[in-house]
C-alpha cells in the first residue's frame, strides 16, 4: 500500500483533483453483501482453450456462491499486460496463470505472488515429477504447476515411406537425428522429386540450445555457454546444407510451425506435446496436408538419460493482493490437482499431473498415432525447463535469443556468440 | 487622475486578455495536464528512483545514469538510433519532396496517385510488415530473385544480416511514411504562387532552375515542420523495429525505445527505463534545438 | 518544345506507374492472403490469385471474434477522440498564436517537449493514475489518453501563424470579442486545417494498439486492433483471417481520407507559412 500511497502523494502534487477522485476509490469493492465471492482468473485464448469452461464448472458445482470470472489478456502480450494489470498493487485479479519463467521470475521479484508452501502442506508434490522443485526459490514457492508439455519429435510417416528410410526411435542421439535427417532428405527428395527437409527448427532459441542441457550437467543460465557449442556446429551445418529451412527466411516470413509442418514438406519436427491435439484437428479439417504421423521421443547427447527431454510449464499462483486468498487457493488446488488433471486431460492436453491413467487417456483420443512407439514417446524421464528459475530470468532469456538469432543468422561465429552471450550473463550476475 | 484611469483600464485590459486566453488554453491543458504531463514529471522522478511498479520505491540519486553510461546495450541502441535517424530523415525528407512535385504535376488521376501514395501509411502495420518481409525475403523475395536475374548472384540477406538488417529498416521507414510527410509537402506547394514561375520562365529557367530557386525557398517553412515533426518521430521508433526486425540480427538494429519498452515491460525495472527515457529526450531537444536556431539565422539572413 | 513535353509527359508516367506499384503492393498481397489459407499465405513462390480462394475467411471474421462490436466501439472512440482533439486543440492553438498572456512560450515549449517523450516511458504510471481513477476498463480512458495530444495544438497554432494579425485587429475594432472572433473568423479559415488535423488523429486513433491493449480487457469494450491480435494464439496464427479483417477495416480509413483529401491539401498550405 505504501508504494501506491507514495505514488498518489507525488501525482497529487501536480493535481489535487486528482487526489481526491484516487482515494475516493480507495475502498474494497469485492466485499459483496449476499456472500457471493467473485474470483478473477486472468489467463489467455479463452476461444481455443477448451478446458477453462470445464474447470470453472467444475469448481463452481462444488463451491456455492462462488464465481469464477475468465480475465483474457491475450496471449502475445500476456506478460506486459498482466504485468501491468497487477502493478501498483491492484487486487481485481486473484488467479494468476504464469506463462512462463521469466513471467514467473518476474512476478516474484515483484513480490507479486503469494507464497504457497505452507497453503499446501499437505498436497503430495512428488506428483508434479520435480517441476515444483524447479520454481522453488529459498524453500518456497509461488505457483503449482497445470500444464507440463514437453518436446517430443512429430515425423511425417508418409515421406520416410517415401524415402524407404526407417522411422525416427526412441532413445535417438542427436548425431542420429543428424544422420536421419540428412538421409530422409536426401532420399525423399529423390522419390519424391521436390525439397524435402528433413528435419525444422523454428525460430525459438530452445529448438536448439535444450538439446545441450538433456545431460543435467549444465543450465541455460550459465556464465559459459560453450557446452552448446557441438549443437551449433550441427544444426548451422545443417542449415547450410539446407537440410532444414533457413532460420532467417523462417523468421522474416513469419512461417508458423504448424504451417510448415503441414505442407507435407518436412519429415521431422520438434515440438511440445500441445501440438499433439492442433495437428489432429488441422488433418481432419483440411487445413493441413494429408498425411500420417508419428511422435518419437526428443533425441538426447551423450550422458543424457533416455526419456530425457525439454519443457515448458504453466502454471497457477495467488496474486499477493487479492482480497480472497484463501479461496483462490482452494482454487489452485483443485485446478492443479488430480480431479481438475483428469478435466484437462480429456480435452487432449497435457495436464502436470501425468498418471498413466492420464496419458492413456491422451493416446487413446482419436487420431493419436496407434504404434507402440508413440504411445511409449510420451513417457518421460527427466523434463528441463527452458530456463532454470532465476533472478535474472528475463535478462538472460534477451541475451539467449540475441545469440541464437546472432548465431543462426551467421553474423557472429558460433563460438564469439556463445562467448559474447557467457560474458553478458556473467555481468548480470556481478 | 487620467493617466491613473487610463494605466487602470490598460491593466483591466491586459488581465481581461490574459483571462481569456487562460480559458481558451483551459479545455485542452487541463486534460493533457493530468494525463499527459502528470504521468511525464512522474517518469522523470522515476528516473532517480528503483521501482518495479510494485514494491516500494527507493530514491537512488544518480544511480541509474551511472549504470547506464556502462551499459553496452544502451550505448549500442544510442548509436543505432543515431545512425536510423542520419538516415531517415534526409532520405524520407528527400522522397516526399520529390513524390509531392511528381504528383503537383497537371496529370490525370491525380487524386488516385496521391490516396494511392497515402495508401502505405494508413494500411494496417501488421499487414504492410508482412507483405514487406515477404518481398525482402532473404532466400525466396522478389526482389532477390530480380537481383539474381541482373547477375547478382549474391544478394544481400537484408533483415536477417546484421550488416544490412539497419538499411533494411530505414528502407522500410522511408516507404511506410512518406506518403504522410508528402501530403504535407503537397499542400505547401498549393501555395507557391503562379506568378513566381511565371516570371522564372521568362527568365528562361529550366524546370530544376524553378525548383531550387522558386520551390524550394517558398516551401521553407513546411519543409521546417516536417523535419522537426519527422526527427522527433525518427528518434522515437519503436513499432516498425518490432515489426522488420526485433532489433535483430542480435542487437544490430536495437534503438533505445525498444530498450526502454524491454527495461519497462520485461525487466520491470521502470527506474532505469525512465533514467533511458531521459538520454533520449535531452538527445531529441538538443537536436530540435539545433533545427530551430538553424531555421532563424537561416530565415534572417 | 511539343516533342519534348510528350516526352517529359511519358517519363512523369513511368515514374508515376513506378511509384504506383510499390505502394500499392502491400493492398494487393493483403487481398490475395485474404483469400487464402494460413498454410499458403507466407510460401515462396508468391502466388498473387491463389487456386483455391477461401471466400469464407470473409465470413469467419464476423463470427470468430465479435467484429462488428470491435468496430462499433473503435468508430466510437475514434469519433469522440476526433471531435474533442478538433475543438480542444483549435481552441487552444488560438491563444498561443493571437493572444498575449504570462507564460506562453514556457507552456508551448512543454507542450513541443511532451512530443519528445516516448509513451513507453510514463505508460505505466499513466495506468496506475487512470485506474486510481475508476477508468480501467473504460472507452472513456482510451479518449482521455488520445483526445489532448500536443500534436494537435502544435500544428493548428502554426496554421494561425499564418493567418494575419491584421485580420484580428479588424474584426476586434469592429466590436468582436475573442469567442466570436475565433467562432467566426478562425474556425471557416482553418476548415481545411481541421480536415488535415481530422484524418491523422482518425487515423491514429484507428490503428492504435498500445493503449487499448492495456485498458481494454474485456471482449465486450475491445478494440479492432486488439480484436485482430486474437486470431494470434498460443499455438497457431491464423493470417488469412487477420488479412481479410484488415481489408474490412481499412475501408472506413479509406473514405475518410477520399472524402476529406481536398480540404486537406489546402489546409497544410498554411502550415508553418510564418514559423
Amino acid at each position: 500500500m505504501n508504494n501506491k500511497k507514495r505514488f498518489l502523494a507525488g501525482v497529487g502534487l501536480l493535481s489535487a483533483g486528482l487526489m481526491l477522485g484516487a482515494c475516493g476509490n480507495g475502498g474494497s469493492d469485492d466485499a459483496e453483501a449476499d456472500g457471493n465471492v467473485t474470483l478473477t482468473w486472468s489467463l489467455w485464448d479463452t476461444e481455443s482453450t477448451v478446458y477453462y469452461e470445464p474447470l470453472v464448472e467444475a469448481f463452481e458445482a462444488e463451491h456455492d456462491g462462488v464465481t469464477v470470472e475468465l480475465l483474457d489478456l491475450g496471449s502475445t502480450d500476456y506478460q506486459t499486460v498482466l504485468g501491468t494489470q497487477l502493478s501498483g498493487g491492484d487486487n481485481k485479479i486473484d488467479i494468476v496463470t504464469v506463462k512462463d519463467i521469466p513471467g514467473y521470475s518476474s512476478l516474484t521479484n515483484r513480490n507479486l505472488l503469494e507464497p504457497l508452501s505452507e497453503r499446501a502442506q499437505d498436497v503430495d508434490l512428488d506428483q508434479y515429477a520435480g517441476t515444483v522443485e524447479q520454481i522453488t526459490i529459498d524453500d518456497e514457492f509461488y505457483a503449482v504447476p497445470m500444464r507440463n508439455d514437453f518436446y517430443v519429435l512429430y515425423y511425417n510417416k508418409s515421406i520416410f515411406d517415401d524415402a524407404g528410410v526407417e522411422y525416427p526411435q526412441n532413445g535417438m542421439t542427436y548425431e542420429d537425428y543428424d544422420q536421419l535427417m540428412r538421409d530422409v532428405s536426401e532420399k525423399a527428395t529423390e522419390s519424391r522429386g521436390e525439397k524435402i527437409y528433413g528435419g525444422h527448427y523454428h525460430v525459438w532459441r530452445s529448438q536448439v540450445q535444450l538439446y545441450g542441457i538433456l545431460d543435467g550437467e549444465n543450465t541455460l543460465v550459465s556464465e559459459d555457454y560453450s557446452f552448446l557449442d557441438p549443437i551449433y556446429e550441427m544444426a548451422v551445418s545443417q542449415q547450410e546444407d539446407e537440410i532444414v529451412q533457413d532460420y532467417a527466411s523462417l523468421k522474416t516470413s513469419n512461417l508458423h510451425y504448424s504451417a510448415a509442418f503441414y505442407q507435407d514438406n518436412v519429415a521431422t519436427m520438434l515440438m511440445g506435446t500441445w501440438f499433439i491435439p492442433t495437428l489432429q484437428e488441422a488433418i481432419s479439417s483440411g487445413e493441413s496436408q494429408e498425411f500420417d504421423w508419428g511422435i518419437a521421443k526428443m533425441p538426447i547427447i551423450d550422458g543424457a538419460e533416455e526419456g530425457s527431454t525439454g519443457g515448458t510449464m504453466t502454471s497457477l499462483g495467488v496474486s499477493s493482493n487479492s482480497q480472497n486468498k484463501d479461496l483462490a487457493y482452494e482454487f489452485v488446488e483443485f485446478v492443479t490437482g488430480e480431479e481438475g488433471a483428469q478435466v484437462i486431460a480429456d480435452t487432449g492436453t497435457i495436464p502436470a499431473i501425468q498418471s498413466d491413467e492420464v496419458i492413456n487417456k491422451i493416446t487413446s483420443i482419436e487420431g493419436f498415432p496407434e504404434d507402440e512407439q508413440s504411445k511409449e514417446a510420451l513417457e518421460t524421464t527427466n523434463v528441463y525447463l527452458e530456463l532454470p528459475l532465476d533472478e535474472n530470468a528475463s535478462e538472460v532469456e534477451t541475451i539467449l535469443n540475441e545469440s541464437h538469432d546472432n548465431i543462426m543468422t551467421y553474423s557472429t561465429e558460433i563460438s564469439d556468440g556463445l562467448k559474447n552471450a557467457s560474458e553478458q550473463v556473467s555481468a548480470l550476475k556481478e | 487622475m487620467e493617466t491613473q484611469m487610463k494605466r487602470d483600464s490598460l491593466k483591466k485590459r491586459k488581465l481581461k486578455e490574459r483571462l481569456t486566453a487562460y480559458s481558451f488554453i483551459a479545455p485542452n491543458f487541463i486534460g493533457f495536464a493530468i494525463f499527459t504531463l502528470g504521468p511525464i514529471f512522474f517518469a522523470i522522478m522515476l528516473a532517480f528512483h528503483q521501482w518495479d511498479g510494485s514494491n516500494d520505491m527507493t530514491f537512488i540519486g544518480l544511480d541509474n545514469f551511472r549504470e547506464m553510461f556502462g551499459d553496452d546495450r544502451v550505448k549500442d541502441a544510442l548509436w543505432n538510433t543515431i545512425v536510423y535517424v542520419l538516415a531517415t530523415v534526409p532520405l524520407t525528407l528527400a522522397c516526399a519532396l520529390f513524390l509531392a512535385t511528381l504528383l503537383n504535376s497537371k496529370i490525370k488521376g491525380r487524386n488516385i496517385f496521391r490516396t494511392i501514395a497515402f495508401f502505405p501509411y494508413v494500411a494496417s502495420l501488421v499487414a504492410v510488415a508482412a507483405v514487406w518481409n515477404m518481398i525482402f525475403h532473404p532466400v525466396n523475395g522478389p526482389i532477390n530473385e530480380i537481383l539474381r536475374m541482373i547477375g547478382i548472384l549474391d544478394p544481400p540477406r537484408w533483415a536477417a544480416d546484421s550488416e544490412w538488417a539497419m538499411f533494411t529498416l530505414v528502407l522500410f521507414s522511408v516507404w511506410k511514411q512518406m506518403g504522410y510527410y508528402m501530403v504535407i509537402f503537397l499542400a505547401g506547394l498549393q501555395g507557391v504562387s503562379e506568378e513566381l514561375y511565371e516570371a522564372a520562365n521568362l527568365d528562361g529557367a529550366g524546370r530544376w532552375g524553378k525548383f531550387w530557386h522558386v520551390t524550394l525557398p517558398q516551401l521553407r517553412p513546411v519543409t521546417f515542420f516536417v523535419l522537426m515533426i519527422l526527427t522527433i518521430n525518427s528518434f522515437k521508433v519503436y513499432d516498425f523495429v518490432y515489426m522488420i526486425t526485433q532489433a535483430g540480427p542480435g542487437t544490430s538494429t536495437l534503438v533505445l525505445v525498444y530498450e526502454i519498452y524491454n527495461t519497462a515491460f520485461l525487466n520491470w525495472n521502470l527506474g532505469y527505463s525512465s533514467a533511458i527515457s531521459m538520454l533520449l529526450l535531452g538527445l531529441v531537444l538538443i537536436v530540435t534545438l539545433v533545427q530551430f536556431l538553424g531555421e532563424k539565422k537561416f530565415t534572417n539572413q | 518544345m511539343k516533342s519534348n513535353k510528350v516526352v517529359s509527359k511519358f517519363f512523369i508516367y513511368i515514374l508515376l506507374i513506378a511509384v504506383t506499384i510499390t505502394m500499392i503492393f502491400p493492398f494487393l498481397w493483403m487481398l490475395s492472403s485474404s483469400i487464402k489459407f494460413d498454410r499458403d499465405i507466407f510460401i515462396f513462390p508468391i502466388q498473387w490469385i491463389p487456386d483455391q480462394p477461401v471466400w469464407s475467411n470473409f465470413i469467419d471474421i464476423w463470427t470468430r471474434i465479435p467484429l462488428a462490436t470491435f468496430i462499433y466501439n473503435t468508430a466510437k472512440i475514434t469519433l469522440i477522440v476526433t471531435l474533442l482533439q478538433l475543438t480542444t486543440s483549435s481552441f487552444a492553438a488560438y491563444a498561443f498564436s493571437k493572444l498575449e498572456f504570462k507564460g506562453r512560450n514556457l507552456l508551448f515549449v512543454a507542450y513541443i517537449a511532451t512530443i519528445a517523450v516516448p509513451w513507453q516511458a510514463y505508460m505505466v504510471p499513466q495506468f496506475i493514475m487512470m485506474r486510481s481513477l475508476g477508468l480501467n476498463n473504460t472507452h472513456l480512458a482510451i479518449i482521455l489518453l488520445q483526445a489532448f495530444s500536443a500534436f494537435g495544438v502544435f500544428m493548428m497554432r502554426q496554421f494561425y501563424q499564418g493567418i494575419p494579425d491584421s485580420l484580428i485587429e479588424a474584426a476586434r475594432m469592429d466590436g468582436m470579442n475573442d469567442y466570436q472572433i475565433y467562432y467566426r473568423i478562425m474556425l471557416p479559415l482553418s476548415k481545411p486545417a481541421l480536415s488535415t488535423l481530422t484524418i491523422f488523429t482518425f487515423v491514429n486513433t484507428w490503428n492504435d494498439f498500445l493503449g487499448p491493449l492495456l485498458y481494454l480487457t474485456r471482449d465486450e469494450l475491445k478494440t479492432i486492433q486488439i480484436g485482430l491480435r486474437m486470431f494470434i494464439t498460443q499455438y497457431s496464427a491464423e493470417y488469412g483471417l487477420i488479412m481479410a479483417a484488415s481489408v474490412v477495416v481499412l475501408i472506413p480509413v479509406l473514405v475518410v481520407f477520399l472524402s476529406l483529401q481536398r480540404h486537406f491539401v489546402q489546409g497544410v498550405a498554411a502550415i508553418g507559412v510564418k514559423g
